[in-house]
């Protein structure tokens, strides 16, 4: 009995790993656009960089100085690409959970460059307010990154109607003491359409979506996520207008 | 004024490529300005000689549509090559109906953008041109005084002296003399070359009462 209960159990993580895994690959696959240009980008700096070197290496006497700096701008254009493949393979792969120690104000330097060229695609100002001196917490890196690339991508959704001038997304770090215990706090305040009472308690719901063509899965699959690190994940309204969203982990200090 | 040099002005707001296409043009011999925004762009004071606008689509603040719309809106017809990293075809296509030159998508073909900015340089230097020969013309038609002015409306209808003095109610000796003011202030060495001169200046010719 013992032995089918620890397979059950076994099968039911990996369960919820792979469907951890592919809302990622949905996430990641609502970024496409932004993923491209961050791609893009540094392409086309290269491919510029390097026709330059071909003409400067074609003339009499090349201007070695200017070729020099171009070669140096096609390393760090190169390096810059291969950045953004290496944080979408680690959010696609396959690899087990892992509990390690982690940073959140890591993780929020991890997702950035994912997620940040979304927001500014949608004219969003993206702030971060990043308390130096957080505790770690025990997780997977790769599932608290899906969380707060979540978030990100709802609050820049949450934003389609607002007001170019007013669309903002504050990503804010914080330390609170619970029970003598410290906990580490991400929040993700939009200025967005925020969320009646009615949706509030519908929020985490599986399939409960607003965005036109959203599967609903993402609020869900990441409360399970956080609650299976022994932490928790809300929503509040702001005073003013939108939302904010708390992600609160337990310390290991 | 033909060795004019031309000047390429590059806005986008990623300095990688920003710097990536200062030393591509560099390495044709284009003079390049960088910017990284549309409002440094727009209070940047700018030479009059042949130029061309690299212009990303998507930029912090004012856009790039939003940048075609200003020098629309301010007569400046300063050729336009747009770039995105998006291939945005709705953009593209707001972009292309509003008069640029060519939109191409990152990465493009160093070729395509090469050849997309000469094409806009050469479309420049034509419309510079036009615009100098406008300025100088004005500036002749400027110096005729009200009455030589109507003599010139009387010329490029095609009457003759005697017949513009009866207009004028003046005599066919004055019209005369005045006429060869018009035509030296003018610096137009026929009468055709005066009424080509008029029609860029979008000057009615006379016309007579019955």
């Amino acid at each position: 009995m013992a032995v089918e209960r620890a397979q059950a159990e076994e099968a039911l993580h990996q369960a919820q790993a792979e469907l951890a895994r592919v809302t990622r690959v949905t996430t990641l696959g609502e970024l496409t656009a932004s993923i491209a240009h961050e791609v893009n980008q540094p392409l086309a700096a290269i491919i510029a960089d390097a026709s330059a070197c071909l003409r400067w290496l074609a003339a009499e006497r090349p201007d070695l100085d200017s070729i020099r700096e171009a070669l140096d701008a096609v390393v760090k254009d190169a390096e810059r690409a291969a950045e953004v493949i290496v944080r979408i393979r680690a959010l696609l792969s396959y690899s087990p959970v892992t509990r390690e120690p982690c940073d959140l104000v890591d993780i929020v330097h991890d997702v950035l460059p994912l997620a940040g060229p979304e927001l500014r695609r949608r004219g969003i100002v993206l702030e971060t307010a990043l308390a130096p001196d957080l505790p770690r917490v025990i997780g997977d890196r790769i599932q608290l990154q899906q969380v707060l690339l979540n978030l990100l991508v709802n609050a820049g959704e949450a934003m389609r109607e607002t007001q170019p001038e007013r669309r903002r997304v504050v990503v804010r770090s914080s330390a609170e003491c619970r029970d003598g215990d410290v906990w580490a706090i991400l929040a993700v305040e939009d200025a967005g359409a925020g969320f009646r009472e009615l949706d509030e308690a519908r929020l985490f719901e599986a399939f409960y979506t607003t965005k036109p063509g959203g599967l609903g899965m993402g609020l869900s699959i990441s409360r399970s996520i956080v609650e299976r690190h022994g932490g928790q994940l809300w929503g509040t309204s702001n005073p003013g207008r939108g939302a904010t969203f708390h992600l609160a982990l337990p310390g290991t200090r | 004024m033909n060795s004019d040099k031309p000047v390429v002005f590059i806005v986008d707001d990623d300095r990688d490529v920003r710097d990536s296409l200062r030393r591509l043009l560099t390495s044709v011999g284009l003079a390049a300005e960088v910017f990284d925004t549309a409002q440094a762009f727009l209070t940047a004071r700018r030479a009059d000689v042949p130029s061309c606008l690299v212009l990303d689509v998507r930029l912090p603040g004012l856009s790039g549509l939003d940048l075609q719309r200003e020098l629309a809106a301010a007569d400046i017809s300063l050729p336009i090559v747009f770039l995105t990293g998006y291939g945005d075809i709705p953009m593209s296509v707001r972009a292309m109906k509003a008069g640029a030159v060519e939109f191409l998508t990152k990465p493009f073909r160093e070729q395509d953008l090469l050849d997309a900015i000469r094409h806009a340089i050469d479309r420049d230097r034509l419309a510079l041109a036009e615009r100098r020969e406008l300025a100088e013309l004005r500036h002749r038609y400027g110096l005729l005084t009200p009455r030589e002015g109507d003599v010139m409306a009387g010329v490029i209808a095609g009457l003759l002296n005697k017949q513009i003095a009866a207009e004028l109610g003046t005599s066919e000796v004055t019209v005369k003399e005045q006429r060869g003011h018009v035509m030296q202030k003018m610096q137009a060495g026929s009468v055709a070359e005066l009424v080509r001169a008029a029609a860029r200046l979008g000057i009615a010719p006379a016309t007579r009462r019955a």
